[in-house]
C-alpha cells in the first residue's frame, strides 16, 4: 500500500525519476566518450559503467523515497501508522526496488547499445540486475531512512552507503563481466550465490534494526 | 477508578545539551480534554510528540491505553495527531490525502464518506493541497480526525489560522472525541483553553 502510494506521488511529481534518468543518460554519454570508440575497450568497461551508473542513480532514488515525506512533512503521520514499523521500511524498500528494476532494465538496454553488452543473454543479465538491485536497495533504503531527519542527509547517504555496498557492486560487476564474455555458468552462479546471501543477511538485519533508528 | 489513556511518569527529554522536559508527569483519563499551557520553547510540542510515540525520552516511562508506548502496534492507529501546521501530500487533492491516510491505516473508506467529511468542515473537493491556505489545511486535518475517529487526539495549537466557523467545528470535534476518548492540546490561547478544556496543565513559567 505504501509502495503504491509512493509510486503515485512520484508519478505526480516526477522530479526524482526525471533527475535519475537524466543522470544516467549523462553518465553513459560521458563514459561512452571516455572509453570509446574501441569496441574491446567499451565491452570491457560496460559492466562497470552499468553498475556505477545504477549505484549513483539508486542513491538519488533512495534519497527521493524519504524526501517525499520530508518535503510534505508527513514522516510523523507515517510513523503513526498502526502496526509494526518494520513495514514502513518494507514499503519504502519495495517502492525503491520497483524503481531500481525499471531503471536498471532501461540502463541495460542503453549499455547494451553503447557498450556491446550481449542482450541475447538477457535472462542472466536480468537475474544479476534483480540480485544486485535488491542488495543495493536494501542498504540504501535503510540508510536513507536513518539520515532522513538530518540536514546533511544527501552527503551522508553517499558516505554511508557506498562502503556497505562494495561487495554488491563487485559481485554484480563480476557476474555481468562473466555474462558479457561468456564465462562458465558455474562461475556466474557463484557470484549470484554471493549476492543472494548478501541480500538475505542485510534484508534481515535492516528490517530488524529499522524501528529503532527511525524514532527521533 | 478509570484506567488512564495517557500515563507519562518522570519523563526527561533533551535535544543536544538542552533539556526540554525535566521530570515531567501527566495522566489523562478517558473523557478529559487537557490543555498544555506555557510560553514558547517550554516543551509543549515535544511532550505531544513523546505521547504520540514519535520521539523517545531519555528517562521516564510513557504508557498509552494501558501499554508501554514502545509496545504499541495496532493501538498506534487509535492516536490522532494534528501538527502545526498539519502535514499533507501537496501533489494530492484533499480527498486523495484523506483516502490514502485511512487506507494506509488499514481502514479504507469510500469516496462518499470522504466528501461528506470535507463538506462538513467546509472544504470543496478536487483541489490539490498545494493550493490550500493554512486554515484549509487545519480544516482538512479536522476532516481526517472525523473519519479516523481516534481514541486519543493530540492537537498542536489547533486554533491558529482557523476562522470563527473553523473554531466552532474544532470545538465540536474535540467534544466528539472526548465523549469516549481523550484530547491533549497545546495552546497559547488561554481563552480557547478555558472554552474547550476540562483541565489545564501549566508548563514552565506558566502559572
Amino acid at each position: 500500500m505504501l509502495a503504491l502510494r509512493d509510486l503515485r506521488l512520484e508519478w505526480r511529481g516526477r522530479a526524482g525519476l526525471l533527475s535519475a534518468f537524466s543522470f544516467i543518460a549523462v553518465v553513459l554519454f560521458i563514459m561512452g566518450i571516455a572509453f570509446g570508440p574501441d569496441e574491446a575497450n567499451l565491452r570491457r568497461a560496460g559492466p562497470g559503467v552499468l553498475w556505477v551508473a545504477l549505484a549513483f542513480a539508486g542513491s538519488m532514488l533512495a534519497s527521493r523515497a524519504w524526501a517525499l515525506e520530508v518535503e510534505n512533512e508527513t514522516l510523523d503521520d507515517l510513523l503513526l501508522t498502526p502496526g509494526s514499523r518494520e513495514w514502513i521500511y518494507v514499503g519504502k524498500l519495495l517502492f525503491l526496488w520497483l524503481l531500481m528494476i525499471v531503471m536498471g532494465a532501461f540502463l541495460l538496454v542503453l549499455v547494451a547499445a553503447w557498450f556491446y553488452l550481449p542482450l541475447s543473454s538477457w535472462p542472466q543479465l536480468f537475474i544479476t540486475l534483480v540480485l544486485g538491485g535488491t542488495g543495493y536497495t536494501v542498504i540504501s533504503a535503510f540508510y536513507a531512512g536513518l539520515t532522513v531527519r538530518l540536514r546533511a542527509r544527501d552527503v551522508l547517504l553517499y558516505l554511508l552507503v557506498f562502503p556497505m555496498i562494495l561487495p554488491v557492486v563487485l559481485a554484480a560487476v563480476k557476474a555481468t563481466l562473466g555474462i558479457a564474455f561468456g564465462a562458465e555458468f558455474s562461475e556466474i552462479l557463484s557470484w549470484w550465490k554471493l549476492l543472494g546471501v548478501f541480500d538475505v543477511i542485510y534484508l534481515t538485519l535492516c528490517t530488524m534494526l529499522f524501528p529503532g533508528v527511525i524514532e527521533g | 477508578m478509570k484506567e488512564a489513556l495517557v500515563d507519562v511518569q518522570g519523563v526527561w527529554k533533551r535535544f543536544g545539551r538542552q533539556w526540554v522536559l525535566r521530570d515531567l508527569s501527566l495522566g489523562v483519563e478517558p473523557g478529559e480534554v487537557v490543555a498544555l499551557l506555557g510560553p514558547n520553547g517550554v516543551g509543549k510540542t515535544t511532550l505531544l510528540r513523546v505521547i504520540a510515540t514519535l520521539i523517545r525520552p531519555q528517562r521516564g516511562t510513557v504508557r498509552l491505553f494501558g501499554k508501554p508506548a514502545r509496545a504499541l502496534e495496532v493501538e498506534r492507529g487509535w492516536i490522532g495527531l494534528v501538527a502545526n501546521p498539519p502535514a499533507f501530500y501537496r501533489h494530492l487533492s484533499g480527498e486523495e490525502n484523506l483516502e490514502q491516510a485511512l487506507a494506509l491505516a488499514g481502514r479504507p473508506i469510500g469516496r462518499g464518506r470522504v466528501l461528506e467529511a470535507m463538506e462538513r468542515v467546509g472544504l470543496p473537493p478536487g483541489r490539490a493541497v498545494a493550493a490550500y491556505s493554512s486554515g484549509m489545511k487545519k480544516r482538512l486535518a479536522l476532516a481526517r480526525t472525523l473519519l479516523a475517529g481516534p481514541r486519543l487526539l493530540l492537537l498542536d495549537e489547533p486554533e491558529t489560522a482557523l476562522d470563527s466557523g473553523g473554531r466552532k467545528e474544532l470545538t465540536r470535534v474535540i467534544g466528539e472525541v472526548a465523549r469516549e476518548g481523550a484530547v491533549v492540546l497545546a495552546t497559547h490561547d488561554r481563552g480557547f483553553a478555558a472554552e474547550v478544556a476540562s483541565r489545564s496543565f501549566a508548563m514552565g513559567a506558566e502559572g
